[in-house]
C-alpha cells in the first residue's frame, strides 16, 4: 500500500534532480500544489490567483515572481501532475514483465494514485479537458504512442480495431464520472475496466476482457470490489 | 400564433410580433421559451464567461423584468435551458432504441437520430458539450446526471450473448467514446458534420457488448 504522502514529497522522491536555490523552489512548488487543489475544488473558472496565494501562503509579488498569470500556472501544474502520472506507471513496471502485466501494473499504480490524491485526479482529468483541450490533446498523442510502440517492440501484431485515441478519453470519462459522484476513494475498482480501455485497440476485444478478468479475479475481495461500481 | 408543447422548439423558436392576442400565460411561456433560446444561441456565440443578460435579453426580445421574474440569475436561465434540451435529446434517443430489433441495430439508429439531433442544433450541441464545463463546480453534477442517464439506456446490452456483465462499467466506457468523439468535434466547431461519425461511433460503442466482428458488421450493414 502506498504510503500517504503530500503532494511535494512525492515530487521530491521522483524528482532527484534538486535544484541548487530550494527555497525558490519549494515556493514554486506550493503555489502549484496550490493551483491543484484549488481547482479541484472550485474549477478553474472559478479559481482566482487570491485563492492560491492564500493556498500556498505567500505574497501576491511572489505569485507573479514565478507566474505572469493564472494559466501559466495551471499549464505548470498541469505538467507536474502527468509527471506524477508518468513516474508511478513507469515506477510500478518490473523489465521483465509480459506487456499485458506491464499495462495491469501500470494501470494499477495510476489509480491508487488517482485515489490517494483526489485532487490531482481531479484537476489532470477534470479541470484540463474543458479548459486546454490542445494540452490534453499532447498529453493523450504522447500517452498513446507509448502505449503503441511498446506494444510493437513487444513483438505483437496489432489485432484489435478500436481506435487507439478513444482509449485515452474513455479513461478519462471513467475516472472523472466517478470523482463527480465523490468516489476518488474508489478509482482503484475501475482497473478491470481501464486494462480493458487500454488493451482493446492493441489485443483486440477477446483478449482485452480476458486480462480485465483476470485483474479483477487477483484483487483481493474487500467486500465492495466485486460488485462493480455503478 | 401557434405555440407548441414541444420542448425542442426552443431550438427554431420565432418571434410573435405585434398584437397577437394570447393569454397572459401564452405569451410568458413563448417569453420564457423566447429567453431559453436566447441563452443558449448567446452562450454558444459568445461562450459562458462573456454571455450577459442583457445579450439574452436583446436576443429573446424580452424585458428584463421579465427574465429576473423567470430566472434568478444568467446560470439558473443557462440550466433551465440545458435541462430541456438534454431531456429532449434523451427522448429522442431514446424513442429510436425501444422497438424488438437486434439491439445491436437499435443502438445504430438512436446513435443515428442522436447524431443528427445535434448536427441540427450546434449551438445546443456547444452549450452542452462545451459552454457547460465552463460554469463552475455545478457543471460536475450535472455531467454526472446527464452522462449517466444515457450510458443506463445501454445497460440492455448487457444482456447480449457474449456481454460482460460481470464488468458492469462497461456501459460507461463504451457511452464514453461516443461522447469523448462528440465532444472534440463540437470543440473544434464541426458539430454540423457530426453524421458522418455514425459507422465510427457505432463500432466503439457496441464493440464493449458484442466484440469486433458484430459491431464491425452493424457499423457498415446499415442502408446509408
Amino acid at each position: 500500500m502506498r504510503e500517504k504522502r503530500s503532494v511535494e514529497s512525492e515530487r521530491r522522491v521522483l524528482d532527484p534532480k534538486l535544484p541548487l536555490d530550494i527555497g525558490t523552489v519549494a515556493q514554486r512548488q506550493r503555489i502549484v500544489d496550490a493551483m491543484v487543489e484549488a481547482c479541484a475544488e472550485k474549477t478553474f473558472a472559478g479559481v482566482t490567483v487570491a485563492d492560491i496565494v492564500s493556498g500556498a501562503s505567500i505574497s501576491r509579488t511572489t505569485f507573479y515572481k514565478h507566474f505572469p498569470d493564472k494559466q501559466t500556472c495551471f499549464d505548470a501544474a498541469l505538467d507536474f501532475c502527468v509527471a506524477q502520472l508518468r513516474a508511478v506507471a513507469i515506477e510500478a513496471q518490473a523489465p521483465g514483465d509480459a506487456l499485458a502485466e506491464a499495462i495491469c501494473k501500470a494501470t494499477a499504480a495510476i489509480l491508487e494514485l488517482l485515489a490517494a490524491y483526489p485532487s490531482l485526479a481531479q484537476f489532470a482529468l477534470g479541470e484540463v479537458a474543458v479548459l486546454n483541450p490542445t494540452v490534453l490533446e499532447r498529453y493523450r498523442d504522447l500517452a498513446i504512442s507509448a502505449l503503441e510502440s511498446r506494444w510493437l517492440e513487444a513483438g505483437e501484431p496489432r489485432r484489435g480495431t478500436s481506435d487507439p485515441h478513444l482509449a485515452f478519453g474513455r479513461a478519462q470519462v471513467l475516472v472523472f464520472d466517478q470523482l463527480a459522484r465523490g468516489r476518488g476513494k474508489q478509482l482503484p475498482e475501475l482497473l478491470p475496466e481501464i486494462v480493458y480501455i487500454a488493451l482493446l485497440p492493441f489485443a483486440g476485444h477477446d483478449e482485452a476482457l480476458q486480462q480485465a478478468r483476470s485483474t479483477s479475479q487477483s484483487k483481493p475481495s474487500d467486500g465492495s470490489s466485486g460488485a462493480g461500481v455503478r | 400564433v401557434p405555440v407548441s408543447d414541444k420542448p425542442n422548439d426552443l431550438r427554431q423558436w420565432q418571434l410573435p410580433r405585434g398584437r397577437h392576442g394570447l393569454s397572459r400565460e401564452v405569451v410568458a411561456r413563448s417569453q420564457r421559451e423566447r429567453l431559453l433560446a436566447a441563452v443558449v444561441r448567446v452562450t454558444a456565440e459568445k461562450g459562458y464567461e462573456k454571455m450577459a443578460v442583457v445579450d439574452v435579453l436583446d436576443c429573446a426580445a424580452v424585458g428584463r423584468q421579465t427574465f429576473y421574474e423567470l430566472f434568478d440569475d444568467r446560470l439558473d436561465c443557462l440550466l433551465a435551458a440545458h435541462e430541456l434540451l438534454v431531456d429532449d435529446l434523451a427522448e429522442t434517443v431514446g424513442s429510436a432504441l425501444e422497438g424488438s430489433g437486434p439491439w445491436p441495430e437499435r443502438v445504430r439508429a438512436a446513435l443515428a437520430v442522436g447524431l443528427e439531433w445535434l448536427a441540427a442544433s450546434p449551438d445546443a450541441a456547444k452549450v452542452m458539450l462545451v459552454e457547460l464545463a465552463t460554469i463552475g463546480p455545478l457543471a460536475r453534477e450535472r455531467f454526472q446526471v446527464t452522462f449517466d442517464r444515457f450510458v443506463a439506456m445501454l445497460d440492455e446490452g448487457l444482456q447480449e450473448p457474449g456481454a460482460p456483465a460481470d464488468l458492469p462499467n462497461i456501459t460507461s466506457l463504451a457511452a464514453a467514446a461516443a461522447l469523448i468523439r462528440v465532444y472534440e468535434e463540437t470543440a473544434n466547431d464541426r458539430a454540423t458534420e457530426l453524421r458522418s461519425l455514425l459507422p465510427e461511433l457505432t463500432f466503439e460503442l457496441l464493440v464493449p457488448f458484442v466484440g469486433e466482428d458484430i459491431a464491425r458488421e452493424t457499423a457498415h450493414g446499415g442502408a446509408d
